[in-house]
């Protein structure tokens, strides 16, 4: 085919012969770039780690309402005994109200359990399928609270919910909204240490006194920020209670 | 071109092209959730909405990419010229792969919440004032929205409402759109991405945006304006057979001088249609024929052939000493020029 001396390319004519094969392969390059890239960004995403929804299952124990409330195993088909369990409801809400008429009371709680490494967390059924008071007798026992110290800790504030493994990935700057809802719906927050604390990386927040920390957070949520506070071991669970004027992005 | 509105007018390039669009989509999906993913190292999966999230809002940012390159690639290699013929499906498309971002975005990260999903995706983050932790959220908003009002104002109605200057003028905002996507994305998803091949990916796709229209720029400016009352502008034979010379009679204005044989016409370089650069296109069936649409002009009076009604500025030029001079004020479009005739140039 004789090449056209001038080809020029009008819409509503005939594609040139020259600028035909041009653009045969400028589409067949441009499809295979998008592919390729497609498969570079999706083969490279980050993992999102191990938190995961684990399936319906109940649980007997202690209720503790303060910080945030949470759930000293004391017999179940799934924790063993001991174990403590953070309790969030269902979408991005926390379950404070439900939970305050039975602080220290031992109580009986159903729903889909969530775990992160030894973070445990469970998504209460709602009503009274998901938290009544237990009369069958179980033996309570006394939690054991430990005073680990004033800790200057690195890490990330994330929602206790979205991270045990309701969202993955349920941390970082692209869900920070995400957290904030959570976290203003009442969902325990929790802090991600960028190094363990005796050896768990995970710890519920509470303000100064031990209880729920103000909405002052909000703004630190997702990113890397260095805050000091007092730790504290109560059962397995690490209650980090913070100074919030010491809260500044980390470098 | 169309003496009527229509929704579009379709001819065979134009669903050559949207079936090329199509597949480029499909094809960038398709690879992302079903061959991509599989392959990343993950202990456990990340959830499929989250994927979708990613998926068609890395396509989008890719797609806008693309569509911001063709303009001064066009202007670098006159071959990619017919790419940008229908660039705006190219922007039609790329706004619904953005929205369906967005509905995935509202649908997952805001719902189940105890307030609204459009109040909750308002309220949610306010730190406005710090720059890790900045609301992502606000600056794809604003992009959504400004290709929104781009999808929509894309048609010839709109051009011809709102006229040529003013439409172009608002399908500028395309750039401030591309800022606020390549902002949502850096201080989003690019912070907790652990892998450089985002990294690379995406600040290579912005550089090459800014390379490409630094690029076409260096070479607009190679024209220097002149200050004489009437401008110098070429030998005749300097001029291509049926092709033009653009003269840069001032800051904002450029003339095309086009060649018929031994005929010469000076024309306002901005078509009436787009501001489609009418140097760059050639003489078609007689007429000046633009290289963006194919928007047709009578060299001699700068009026479209019958029944169409589009006109743009001529020129009046001289011919000393073997150099072809402009008069740098324009008539009035529409005016008719008696074209300059030079015997025995040879072909340039």
């Amino acid at each position: 085919m004789a090449k056209e001396k001038d080809p020029f390319f009008v819409g509503w004519g005939k594609i040139p012969k020259d600028y035909k094969v041009f653009l045969i392969s400028l589409t067949a390059s441009i499809i295979a770039v998008f592919a390729i890239l497609s498969y570079a960004i999706s083969s490279t995403q980050s993992d999102p780690g191990d938190g995961a929804l684990m399936g319906l299952t109940t649980a007997v124990g202690i209720l503790q309402a303060d910080p945030y409330p949470v759930l000293h195993v004391i017999s179940s088909g799934r924790y063993q005994p001991g174990e403590t369990i953070i309790l969030s409801g269902g979408g991005k809400r926390g379950v404070v109200k439900r939970a305050a008429g039975f602080d220290g009371q031992v109580v009986r709680a159903a729903g889909v359990t969530m775990q992160r490494g030894d973070l445990n967390g469970m998504q209460l059924r709602s009503g009274k399928n998901g938290l009544r008071g237990d009369d069958t007798g179980a033996d309570a026992f006394t939690v054991r609270v430990e005073n680990l110290g004033r800790w200057r800790l690195t890490g990330e504030i994330c929602d206790g919910k979205c991270l045990n493994g309701a969202m993955r990935p349920g941390r970082g700057l692209a869900h920070k909204a995400c957290a904030n809802l959570c976290l203003l719906g009442g969902v325990p927050p929790v802090f991600v240490s960028s190094a363990p604390v005796e050896g768990s990386e995970f710890l519920l927040m509470a303000d100064a006194n031990g209880k729920a920390v103000t909405e002052e957070i909000l703004k630190f949520t997702a990113t890397y920020v260095e805050i000091e506070g007092e730790v504290e071991r109560r059962g397995e669970l690490l209650i980090f209670k913070i100074s919030p004027e010491t809260i500044r992005l980390a470098q | 071109m169309s003496v009527s509105y229509v929704p579009v007018q379709w001819n065979p390039n134009k669903w050559k092209y949207d079936a090329v669009l199509i597949a480029l989509v499909v094809v960038y999906i398709i690879v992302f959730l079903r061959l991509g993913t599989p392959a990343a190292d993950f202990t456990r999966p990340v959830d499929g909405a989250i994927l979708r999230i990613r998926a068609f809002g890395s396509c989008a940012f890719l797609m806008l990419t693309v569509i911001l390159a063709i303009g001064p690639l066009a202007r670098l290699d006159k071959r990619f010229a017919p790419i940008l013929y229908n660039r705006r499906h190219f922007g039609v498309m790329t706004t619904a792969v953005a929205f369906t971002h967005a509905m995935y975005v509202l649908g997952w990260y805001f719902a189940y919440a105890p307030i609204p999903r459009l109040e909750a995706l308002l309220v949610s983050n306010t730190s406005f004032g710090q720059f890790l932790g900045f609301p992502i959220e606000a600056l794809g908003i604003a992009a959504l929205l400004i290709l929104s009002v781009l999808a929509a104002t894309s048609h010839d109605f709109w051009l011809s409402f709102l006229s040529a200057p003013v439409w172009k003028s608002l399908h500028l905002m395309i750039y401030p759109a591309y800022v606020f996507v390549v902002a949502h994305v850096a201080l989003g998803y690019f912070q907790d991405a652990k892998s450089p091949v985002f990294a690379l990916i995406f600040t290579g796709g912005a550089l090459t945006v800014a390379g490409l229209h630094l690029a076409s720029w260096f070479k607009e400016r190679r024209f220097s304006p002149s200050t004489e009352k009437w401008v110098k502008a070429c030998k005749p034979s300097e001029i291509p057979d049926k092709r033009a010379v653009i003269v840069t009679i001032s800051q904002q204005e450029r003339v095309a001088i086009f060649r018929t044989g031994n005929s010469f016409s000076a024309v306002s370089n901005t078509c009436a249609h787009q501001g489609g650069p009418l140097g760059e296109g050639k003489i078609v069936y007689g007429h000046v024929t633009c290289p963006w649409h194919g928007f047709s002009y009578k060299a001699r009076n700068g009026c479209s052939p019958a029944p169409f009604t589009e006109k743009i500025p001529t020129y009046n030029m001289s011919l000393e000493n073997g150099v072809l001079f402009i008069d740098p004020k324009a008539n009035q479009p529409g005016t008719d020029v008696e074209p300059i005739i030079v015997e025995g140039v040879v072909h340039g």
